[in-house]
C-alpha cells in the first residue's frame, strides 16, 4: 500500500514539474517568430497547396469533399511538400549540472532542459523531427514528442558526469548538445568525431554557473563534486583561482577547437544571463532552412 | 587576599593556570582551521593541483595571541582580582561599633560618607565581624550584625537637623556600657557639640577608636534679618582660615510657581574670620516671594535659612474720617498708629476707593462712621477673601448712629448710643484699666504696664454673640477690643481712639505689641521670648538634615518659649510654625551660634573620607574575554573563507537600509528649512501619509497625475507632490492635502489635531476620501467610513452638505456635475451654503458661500484615477473601454476643478455678476 502511495505522490510531483517546464519552453519559443519553410510543390505537408481534380488511383480518402460538393467534379486537396529534418538533443543529465552557486539561480540542468525543451518546441513548430540522441527517443514531428522530450528531460542521471550519448546518429542529422563539458574532454571528442563521421553537425551549447567562472572561495576547502565521488582539499582556496581559470579557459578552447575542427557551433551560456539569448543564438545556430538541401 | 603589584587576587591560586598557555599555543599552533565543505562542479579541472609551499597549514600567529589572550583574560578574571585592595592591616577582628554624628552639618557631604561607610562595611564584612551603628543625633540600643545586613541599611541613614543633644549624649553613653568590648569608628561630621569628649572617653573605655573626618569646613547660615531696607545675611564658618568666598541664595517661587533662585548675592569671609555678612535689596514684590536662603554648594539645614514673616512686610492702609493737617500733629488720629507700624509694615495712604485695588493685608479706618453702599461692598468682599479691618471708635462712631439697632457689617458687635467716660473731670470713679487676657485671646500673655488707662469709649450691646467677640477688655467687663470674622478675614474694633483722647493704650509698648500679634505688623526682632509667651506653635512644614522641607503631619505643638530659646532636637525641629495668622521660621542656626570645629585628642587617628573603594575587576576581564573570542570567531570565519564577501556586503546593505529612512518624498525626511524650500519654491499638492505604503504610493501617483494634468491644462504649475507627516510637517505651506482613509492608519496625536484645526481655519482644505465608493453614504457602515468619522471628529468642520448643482466646485474650470474617480458616487460633501442664499431673478446661480470650502468629503477614490507611473502611463484601471477612459478624464476634471477652487476661491461665483457689472459701466 505505502509503496503505491508513494508511487503515486512521486508520479504527481513529477507530473506537475513537466507541464511547468513544458509551459516555460513553451513560453521562451513563443517569443520566437518563424514560419515553416515549404517546398514549393504538392507534396507532404499541413498546408494547403491545391485541389486537382482526382484521379483514377487517388483514394478515396482523399477526395475533399467540401470543394467537391460544389461540382460535379471530384477534387483532392494537395498539400505543400514539406521536408522535415531530424534534430537530436543531449542534455546532460549528469550530477555536475545540478548546481547552483545561489538560491536565485536556477541550477545548470534547470537551464539546460529549458533550453533543449525551448528548441525542441521551435524545432517542433518548424516541422522538424525532433528526439533524443541515442535510441531511447528516436526523432519524430509532432507535437507529442515535445511531450515525450519534457519527460526524458525529467530524468535525473546519477553519475557525476555523463558522457554525451553518441550512438544511433542518424546520418546527415543536426545535434545539440547542451552541457557544462566539466566531466572527462575525450568523451566529447569522441561524440563529436564519431557525429562528424556520419555528417552530423550541430551545436555545444556549454552551460555554466556564475560561480565557476569567477571562483569565489577562499581558505581552506574541500570541493568535492555533486554527485560526491570527486574530491579535493586545498588550503587556501584563493590561490587556486588563477591556475582553475586557466584550466578553465583551456578546456573552452579545447571545446571550440573541437567544433572548428567538426563543423560545429560553440556557445557559452551563464545561468545568470537571459534564456532567451540563449534560445536565440541556439535557433540562430542550427539555422535549419540553410542546412537543408531542397 | 593576595596582593600583586597593587591589584589583590582572592582565588591566586588560578593564576597558576597561566602557565599552561604556552602549551595552549603550541597544541593550537598544530591544529589548522578545520576545512570548509563545497560542492564545486568545476572540481574535476581542480584535481591534481598542489597548494604552493608558502602556504601555511597553521593558524597564524596574531589568531594565535587573540585567543591566548582570551583564555588569560578568563583566567585572570576568574581568580577574582580587586583593584584597590585594602591592606590586610586595617582588617581588625571583633565587633565594630559604627559611630555617625548624624548632624546636619555632615548633610553636604552625606554621599561621600555613605560612600566610605560602604567600603568600611565591605572591610568587615569580609573578616566577617559584626558591626553596629550607633547615631549620636538618634542614639538607640547597640546591636551587632553582619555587616552585609547593614549595608543594605546605609542608603535609609539621613543626618538630623540637629546636633547631637545632652540627651541624646547621655543615651548614646549609657547603651555603649551595656555592650562588651569593640572596635569603634567615628565618622564625624567635623563640628564641635558639648559632651563630645565623653563620647570619646566612653568609647575609648571599650577599645580603639578611630576617627573618620572630612577636611572641608562646616558652613551654616544664621537667619535673615530685614533692616533699613535691605534683608541682611550672615554666613558663619567652623574653620577661620584663608579668605573665602559664597554665593547666597533667595530661593523663592517665580510668577509661573517654580521653586528657583529669585536673586544670589556673594558674602566673603575675610582672612581669619568666621562671619560673612551680606546685604541683599530687593523690591517689595520679590522679597516676599522668598522662601528661604541657602548657601550656593552646601545642602544642609544648617547652610538654609527659612523666611517667615519677619520678611513679609504686610500692607497696611490708613484711613481716617478727615486729615486735619492744619491741627497738631500729635492730635492727627493716625499719629500714633503710624508709628507703631512704620518699622515693620508698608503704610499706604489714600481714600478707600484708591487702596482697596491695591489689595493690602489690613486697612485702618481711624473713627470712620459710615462708608458708602459701594465701599462697604467692596469692602466686605476684600475682608471675605481674607482682608483684615481694624476700626478705631472715636467722636465719630460714638455720635453717629452706625451699628445701633443692627449690627452692621462692618461692625462685630453692635453699640449703645454715645459711648461712656469714666473718670473725666465731669465723672465720677477712676479710668478703667485693662484686666488680664484670657487665655482665648491672642494677646494672651502679654503683660498690661500699670500706666494704660481707658478714660473714654463706645460700649458694645450686650448680645449672645458679644462674649465670643471680646478679646481684650476693662477690669469692669466691659470690652475694649472685639473682633468678628467674615469669611477669611475679620474686623476688629478697638473701642476707644487710635489717639491719646480716650486712653493712654496707644502711647505704650502693649499696643505695639498688640498690633503685633493680630499680626497687623510683624518683625522678627520681636521674636523674643516675651512676646512669645504663652503661645503654642504648630508646625507646619519641617526641614531634615539636608535642608528640604516636608510636611509636618500631626507632630506635636511647640511652646512659644522653647520655640525661640531652645536648641534645635526632636522636640524643637526646623521648620515653619504657625499660630493664628502668625508664621515664624525655626531656623537650625541663630545669629549667636558659633561654630566650632572639632578638635581631637593627639593619641586618636584621623582619617580623611577619601578611600578609594574596592573595584572587583573579575566582570571586566570576562567580558574582555568574550569580546576577544567574538573577534576570534569573526578573523576565523574570515580565514576560514566562510565569511562570504556577499554576506559582509549584505550586512552593510542591511545596516544602511536600517539607518536610511524609508518612503519616497516624504516630508518628515527632509530637514526642516530644506522641506519648507521644497513645499514653498513652486506650488505643491501634498497628501497625507496614511502609513500604509501601498495607498501612499497611489496618492503621490495620483497627485502626481492630477499635477501632470494641470501643468497641461492650466497656468497652474505644481511641482512633484509631497507626502506630509501630519506629526512633524509644516502644513501651511500646501493649498490642500489629499486625504485617503484607510482603517489602519494612525490616530493623529492631539499637537497634529491643532495644527490641522489651524491650518483648516487659515484657508486650507483637506479632501477626505474614504475610498470605498460612498456604500456607507459616510455612515460607520464601512470601516473607512467609521474611521473617518474618529479622524475628523477632534477637526473643526463646519456644517456640511452635499454638494449643490450650483456649488462653485461645478464651474471653476470645466462644467461638470459629476466627480468621479475609480468610482461614480455622485454624493460629495462640502461646507453647507448659508441658509439665507437665495437664487436672484435672472442669475443662473445663488450667491453662495464666500470663501473656499474647508473640506470636501467623498469616497471616490481619486488617487487610484489620476494615479500614472513615472512614465506617464495610468496605473489603475479605470471602468471598461472608452467608457474608463472617459470617467478617468472627468476625474481629472474634477482635479482640476478642486485645485482651481482652492486657488480662486469663489471668483467664478462672482463672474455671475459680470453681466449685471457690464450693464451698469454701461449707463
Amino acid at each position: 500500500m505505502t509503496s503505491s502511495i508513494a508511487l503515486r505522490a512521486k508520479a504527481e510531483v513529477e507530473a506537475a514539474r513537466l507541464p511547468a517546464l513544458l509551459a516555460r519552453a513553451e513560453h521562451l519559443a513563443g517569443a520566437v517568430l518563424l514560419g515553416a519553410h515549404g517546398r514549393r510543390r504538392a507534396g507532404v505537408g499541413d498546408d494547403f497547396w491545391q485541389y486537382r481534380p482526382a484521379q483514377i488511383g487517388d483514394s478515396r480518402r482523399r477526395i475533399d469533399h467540401r470543394r467537391s460538393a460544389m461540382g460535379d467534379q471530384e477534387f483532392v486537396r494537395e498539400s505543400e511538400w514539406q521536408i522535415a529534418q531530424s534534430v537530436m538533443l543531449w542534455v546532460d543529465q549528469g550530477a555536475s549540472m545540478r548546481f547552483t552557486s545561489d538560491a536565485n539561480l536556477p541550477q545548470k540542468v534547470d537551464r539546460a532542459r529549458l533550453l533543449g525543451l525551448a528548441v525542441a518546441i521551435l524545432l517542433q513548430r518548424a516541422g522538424e523531427r525532433v528526439g533524443l540522441t541515442g535510441t531511447a527517443l528516436p526523432p519524430r514531428s509532432g507535437a507529442i514528442q515535445i511531450q515525450r522530450l519534457a519527460e526524458m528531460f525529467c530524468k535525473d542521471d546519477t553519475a557525476d558526469y555523463s558522457p554525451p550519448e553518441h550512438r544511433a546518429m542518424i546520418p546527415q542529422a543536426r545535434a545539440v548538445f547542451i552541457s557544462d563539458f566539466m566531466g572527462d574532454i575525450g568523451a566529447v571528442t569522441l561524440a563529436l568525431t564519431k557525429a562528424a563521421d556520419r555528417g552530423v553537425r550541430g551545436v555545444l551549447c556549454h552551460v555554466l554557473d556564475p560561480s565557476e567562472e569567477a571562483f569565489p572561495f577562499s581558505g581552506r576547502t574541500i570541493f568535492e563534486s555533486v554527485g560526491g565521488t570527486l574530491s579535493h582539499e586545498t588550503l587556501k582556496a584563493s590561490d587556486l583561482k588563477s591556475r582553475y581559470l586557466a584550466r578553465l579557459a583551456e578546456r573552452k578552447a579545447e571545446l571550440q577547437r573541437l567544433c572548428a575542427l567538426t563543423g560545429w557551433h560553440y556557445g557559452l551560456h551563464h545561468t545568470d544571463a537571459s534564456a532567451q539569448a540563449a534560445l536565440l543564438w541556439l535557433y540562430g545556430a542550427l539555422d535549419t532552412r540553410s542546412g537543408v538541401t531542397a | 587576599m593576595t596582593v600583586l603589584g597593587g591589584i589583590g587576587f582572592s582565588a591566586p591560586w588560578l593564576l597558576w593556570g597561566l602557565i599552561a598557555l604556552p602549551i595552549l599555543w603550541l597544541i593550537l599552533r598544530a591544529v589548522p582551521p578545520a576545512p570548509i565543505r563545497r560542492r564545486f562542479p568545476g572540481v574535476a579541472l581542480l584535481l591534481g593541483l598542489k597548494d604552493d609551499e608558502s602556504v601555511s597549514d597553521r593558524t597564524p600567529w596574531w589568531l594565535l595571541a587573540l585567543r591566548i589572550l582570551a583564555v588569560a583574560a578568563v583566567i585572570i578574571g576568574l581568580a577574582g582580582p580587586i583593584l584597590n585592595p585594602s591592606s590586610p592591616q586595617t582588617e581588625g577582628s571583633g565587633p565594630l561599633l559604627i559611630v555617625l554624628d548624624g548632624s546636619w552639618a555632615g548633610a553636604t557631604r552625606w554621599p561621600q560618607q555613605a560612600e566610605a561607610l560602604d567600603v568600611q562595611l565591605a572591610r568587615a564584612a569580609r573578616s566577617n565581624r559584626t558591626v553596629a551603628f550607633l547615631t549620636l543625633t538618634r542614639p538607640e540600643e547597640l546591636t551587632f550584625q553582619s555587616a552585609d545586613v547593614l549595608r543594605t541599611r546605609l542608603a535609609g541613614l539621613q543626618p538630623a537637623p540637629w546636633q547631637p543633644s545632652a540627651a541624646n549624649i547621655t543615651r548614646a553613653i549609657e547603651t555603649m556600657g551595656q555592650s562588651g568590648g569593640f572596635e569603634t569608628l567615628w565618622f564625624s561630621d567635623g563640628l564641635d557639640y558639648p559632651g563630645r569628649s565623653d563620647v570619646l572617653a566612653a568609647l575609648q573605655a571599650q577599645g580603639a577608636v578611630e576617627i573618620y573626618q572630612t577636611g572641608a569646613n562646616v558652613m551654616a547660615m544664621a537667619a535673615a534679618v530685614y533692616e533699613d531696607g535691605a534683608i541682611n545675611l550672615s554666613a558663619k564658618r567652623a574653620l577661620a582660615g584663608e579668605p573665602r568666598e559664597v554665593t547666597l541664595n533667595a530661593q523663592g517661587r517665580d510668577p509661573a510657581g517654580n521653586i528657583r533662585t529669585l536673586a544670589s548675592i556673594p558674602a566673603v569671609f575675610e582672612q581669619g574670620q568666621v562671619d560673612a555678612s551680606a546685604a541683599l535689596a530687593l523690591p517689595a514684590e520679590l522679597r516676599a516671594r522668598i522662601t528661604r536662603f541657602d548657601i550656593a554648594g552646601q545642602r544642609s539645614a544648617g547652610a538654609t535659612t527659612l523666611v517667615d514673616d519677619a520678611l513679609r512686610r504686610r500692607e497696611v492702609a490708613l484711613i481716617a474720617a478727615r486729615e486735619d493737617r492744619e491741627g497738631l500733629e500729635l492730635l492727627s488720629p493716625l499719629h500714633y498708629i503710624e508709628k507703631a507700624l512704620a518699622p515693620t509694615a508698608d503704610l499706604i495712604h489714600g481714600s478707600l476707593n484708591d487702596v482697596l485695588p491695591a489689595n493690602p493685608d489690613v486697612i485702618v479706618l481711624a473713627d470712620v462712621a459710615t462708608v458708602t453702599e459701594t465701599e462697604q461692598a467692596a469692602l466686605l468682599e476684600w475682608i471675605e477673601n481674607g482682608g483684615m479691618l481694624v476700626r478705631f471708635a472715636g467722636p465719630r462712631i460714638a455720635a453717629s448712629n452706625i451699628s445701633r439697632d443692627a449690627e452692621d457689617p462692618l461692625m462685630p458687635v453692635r453699640l449703645r448710643a454715645g459711648g461712656r467716660s469714666v473718670g473725666g473731670a465731669m465723672s465720677w470713679g477712676e479710668p478703667k484699666s485693662l484686666e488680664k487676657f484670657k487665655d482665648s485671646s491672642p494677646f494672651f500673655g502679654l503683660d498690661i504696664p500699670d500706666d494704660v488707662v481707658v478714660s473714654a469709649q463706645i460700649v458694645a450691646q450686650p448680645d449672645p454673640t458679644l462674649s465670643n467677640r471680646v478679646i481684650a477688655s476693662l477690669n469692669d467687663g466691659t470690652p475694649l477690643v472685639t473682633r468678628k470674622a467674615i469669611g477669611q478675614g475679620q474686623v476688629v474694633l478697638f473701642h476707644v481712639t487710635a489717639t491719646a483722647e480716650w486712653s493712654t493704650l496707644p502711647l505704650s509698648g502693649l499696643f505695639v505689641q498688640m498690633m503685633e500679634r493680630l499680626a497687623i505688623s510683624s518683625s522678627s526682632a520681636s521674636n523674643d521670648t516675651q512676646s512669645l509667651q504663652g503661645t503654642v506653635w504648630t508646625p507646619l512644614r519641617v526641614m531634615d538634615g539636608f535642608g528640604v522641607l516636608s510636611d509636618a503631619g500631626n507632630l506635636p505643638g511647640v511652646d512659644g518659649a522653647d520655640l525661640a530659646n531652645s536648641p534645635a532636637g526632636p522636640d524643637v525641629r526646623p521648620g515653619i510654625y504657625v499660630s493664628g495668622d502668625r508664621q515664624i521660621a525655626r531656623n537650625v542656626v541663630t545669629l549667636d551660634t558659633q561654630l566650632a570645629l572639632a578638635d581631637w585628642p593627639a593619641g586618636v587617628p584621623v582619617r580623611g573620607m577619601n578611600i578609594s573603594p574596592e573595584t572587583a575587576l573579575a566582570g571586566w576581564l570576562l567580558s574582555f574575554s568574550i569580546l576577544l573570542l567574538l573577534a576570534d570567531v569573526i578573523a576565523s570565519l574570515a580565514l576560514s573563507g566562510r565569511l562570504l564577501k556577499r554576506g559582509g556586503i549584505i550586512a552593510v546593505w542591511m545596516i544602511a537600509t536600517i539607518l536610511q529612512p524609508p518612503a519616497p518624498a516624504t516630508a518628515q525626511n527632509a530637514d526642516a528649512d530644506a522641506f519648507a524650500l521644497n513645499a514653498t519654491s513652486e506650488l505643491t499638492l501634498a497628501y497625507v501619509v496614511t502609513g500604509v505604503s501601498s495607498i501612499d504610493e497611489i496618492s503621490q501617483a495620483g497627485l502626481r497625475g492630477l499635477s501632470d494634468t494641470l501643468y497641461f491644462r492650466t497656468s497652474v504649475e505644481p511641482a512633484n507632490p509631497i507626502g506630509v507627516d501630519l506629526e512633524n510637517d509644516e502644513l501651511a505651506f500646501f493649498p490642500m492635502l489629499y486625504w485617503p482613509i484607510t482603517p489602519d492608519q494612525a490616530r493623529p496625536s492631539d499637537a497634529a489635531y491643532v495644527k490641522l484645526n489651524e491650518y483648516l481655519r487659515s484657508g486650507g482644505m483637506i479632501l477626505f476620501d474614504t475610498r470605498d465608493a460612498n456604500i456607507a453614504g459616510f455612515g460607520a457602515a464601512s470601516p473607512n467610513g467609521r474611521k473617518l468619522q474618529s479622524l475628523a471628529a477632534p477637526l473643526d468642520i463646519p456644517p456640511l452638505e452635499p454638494l449643490p448643482s450650483d456649488h462653485v466646485l461645478t464651474r471653476t474650470f470645466y462644467l461638470l456635475q459629476d466627480f468621479p474617480g475609480r468610482y461614480t458616487g455622485r454624493d460629495i460633501w462640502v461646507e453647507a451654503s448659508p441658509p439665507d442664499a437665495e437664487q436672484v431673478e435672472g442669475m443662473p446661480f445663488r450667491n453662495l458661500n464666500d470663501g473656499v470650502t474647508p473640506v470636501v468629503i467623498g469616497g471616490n477614490d481619486w488617487a487610484a484615477a489620476w494615479a500614472v507611473s513615472s512614465s506617464g502611463a495610468p496605473m489603475v484601471p479605470i471602468g471598461r473601454g472608452f467608457t474608463g477612459e472617459r470617467q478617468r478624464e472627468i476625474a481629472y476634471r474634477f482635479g482640476v476643478n478642486l485645485v482651481m477652487h482652492v486657488l480662486t476661491g469663489n471668483y467664478k461665483s462672482d463672474q455671475v455678476h459680470v453681466p449685471a457689472l457690464l450693464d451698469r459701466l454701461g449707463q
